[in-house]
């Protein structure tokens, strides 16, 4: 097998040889991880994480878990759904925990709300999943972590819209894509920001592939993570590259609240590691992220 | 007095009990579930190529919405095949509801909590990748394998591995069952002509039989038909409906037709 082979799909645009070196110039050379985040704790920005649910009381997330919902299948329902409030959420899977515990890891100071869409009825996956993103939308949530995706066809236009309607109403959408080789949505659209796994590990390092659909590589290969059960174990995956970027979301939209979602990936682009900025100074390449330092 | 059958009803209800016990035990011949022998050597080859522990495949049981242990092959301090578990726990679950293969490894507590966690269920294991069995775009099951014996942990490549024995387990479980509904239909069939007024039900059978016979053309006309439609059908439940809604329409247009023209 070549080295390819052990990544995730899609992230071959993220190993060494392949990352193409990007050049930003005129006043989006100004954009820098110092001015984006520097010093930002994500403090006050709500974010959501879609997933099994997140477990409030693991030691990982020092209480930064303020409520929450679970989106549960009822074929007796309007719109076949259910949705409960759950201010003490917890994770039947561990996954979405994970999710959790990497974005407070960056941005310490968040409010993650467990929106909770797995559960028994595995017809219903889609439909709750959908509920549980809109409920993100229309709850003024400024960041939503999506690690999961459905591939299929019929749900296309329905999680379509509500990208859009997400991208109107001033909320990132960080999408994981696939695993497998497949569509998967809504990660496939251009409004949200669909990530891909790099074998990095440094939390602040990620790329941007000028050849989308996936448009950023971020850590996800054997990554330390919180879990259920008051656990932590090593994991590999996208969908732990996609909270690599949530938690970097939040930074940015604490300290520039008036951000739109096309100016959050703006300033993405322009502080991703492989932009090299051409500025007046003449300073080449963003070597040093952690914690925003400029080059 | 009862009514005399005609010669050639005669044998058919003769033959019914026959042929239903002959199609009963094809299918049991046919199909590897009496002993899951397929499956088995896929797990276990699976188990043995990664130099694992232990693995496993678990199937969803449509009716209790629980996942069941089918197969298992190596370390477990009890016998797992037939346990049942509900379809929200685990990584089998998330796996199972997510669609998405995952590895995690080097599992262990956090040190400021000192819970029994896990003893009750025997074997704990410190590496596991799970991967769903996947009959189109629905999840059947998933296959998981445990402790890596030479590794601290499953790789990206022994995701894309352990994938292609889901595949080889995931068809083998379609065509079982695909199998088992062919039987069930053609033996619920049968049996409701046996059951039925003894002389309408089996002149129409014989009809259909002879008609069939009689009519090479009508047979291969019907096979042709059958085989398009499985192929739209495998294309998506878009493409199965509207093909379904185009022919039931066109039906409705012929009786329409006809009775304009009567």
């Amino acid at each position: 097998m070549t080295e390819n082979a052990n990544l995730p799909a899609w992230s071959e645009q993220f190993i060494e040889q392949a990352i193409q070196q990007l050049t930003a110039s005129g006043p989006i050379a100004d954009l820098t991880p110092q001015w984006a985040w520097g010093g930002s704790t994500g403090k006050g920005v709500r974010v959501a994480v879609v997933d099994s649910g997140v477990e409030h009381d693991h030691p990982a997330l020092d209480d930064c878990v303020c409520g929450g919902v679970v989106v549960e299948y009822d074929e007796a329902a309007e719109n076949n759904v259910r949705i409960e409030p759950d201010e003490r959420p917890s994770d039947f899977a561990g996954h979405g925990t994970a999710c959790a515990g990497i974005i407070h890891s960056i941005a310490p100071q968040a409010e993650i709300y467990s929106v909770r869409v797995l559960g028994k009825d595995l017809h219903g996956r889609a439909i709750q999943f959908a509920a549980g993103l809109e409920w993100a939308t229309e709850h003024a949530m400024q960041v939503v972590n999506l690690s999961l995706s459905t591939s299929k066809e019929e749900y296309f236009g329905l999680f379509h819209d509500l990208a859009d309607q997400a991208y109107f109403k001033n909320v990132n959408l960080v999408s994981a894509v696939n695993n497998n080789p497949a569509p998967s949505y809504p990660s496939m659209y251009s409004s949200v920001i669909s990530v891909a796994a790099h074998a990095g590990h440094d939390p602040f390092v990620y790329y941007y592939n000028p050849s989308p659909p996936v448009e950023f590589g971020a850590p996800g290969i054997d990554v330390e993570v919180a879990w259920n059960n008051k656990q932590y174990v090593t994991s590999t995956g996208n969908s732990l590259a996609a909270p690599h970027i949530a938690g970097i979301v939040a930074l940015i939209r604490a300290k520039h609240p008036g951000l739109t979602p096309f100016q959050v990936k703006t300033v993405l682009l322009s502080c991703a590691a492989n932009m090299h900025r051409e500025r007046k100074s003449n300073t080449k390449g963003t070597k040093d992220h952690k914690a925003g330092k400029d080059p | 007095m009862p009514k005399k059958k005609n010669p050639p009803e005669e044998k058919i209800s003769e033959q019914l009990p026959r042929l239903l016990a002959a199609i009963e035990a094809s299918g049991w011949a046919v199909n590897p579930r009496p002993k899951n022998a397929l499956l088995q050597s896929i797990v276990e080859a699976a188990g043995r190529i990664f130099g694992a522990a232990a693995a496993s495949i678990l199937l969803v049981n449509e009716q209790e919405r629980l996942l069941e242990f089918k197969v298992a092959y190596g370390a477990s301090d009890h016998d797992l095949v037939g346990t049942k578990f509900p379809l929200d726990k685990g990584i089998a679950g998330y796996v199972l509801m997510t669609g998405q293969p995952m590895a995690i490894s080097n599992v262990r507590q956090d040190p400021r909590f000192n819970q029994d966690f896990a003893r009750s269920t025997g074997y704990i294991p410190t590496s596991i990748m799970a991967t769903p069995l996947l009959a189109g775009e629905h999840v059947i099951g998933v296959m998981e394998v445990l402790d890596k014996i030479d590794a601290a942990s499953f790789g990206m490549q022994d995701m894309a591995l352990l994938g292609l024995f889901a595949n080889q387990a995931a068809l083998a479980i379609e065509q079982s069952q695909q199998m088992d509904q062919i039987r069930e239909t053609l033996v619920l069939g049968l049996k409701r002509l046996v059951s039925a007024d003894p002389s309408q039900p089996l002149a129409e059978l014989l009809a259909v039989l002879q008609k069939g016979l009689d009519d090479q053309q009508v047979v291969s006309d019907l096979l042709a038909l059958a085989d398009a439609f499985n192929e739209i059908s495998a294309l998506g439940e878009l493409e199965r409906k509207a093909c379904l809604q185009i022919l039931k329409t066109f039906a409705e247009y012929r009786r329409s037709a006809r009775r304009l023209h009567a």
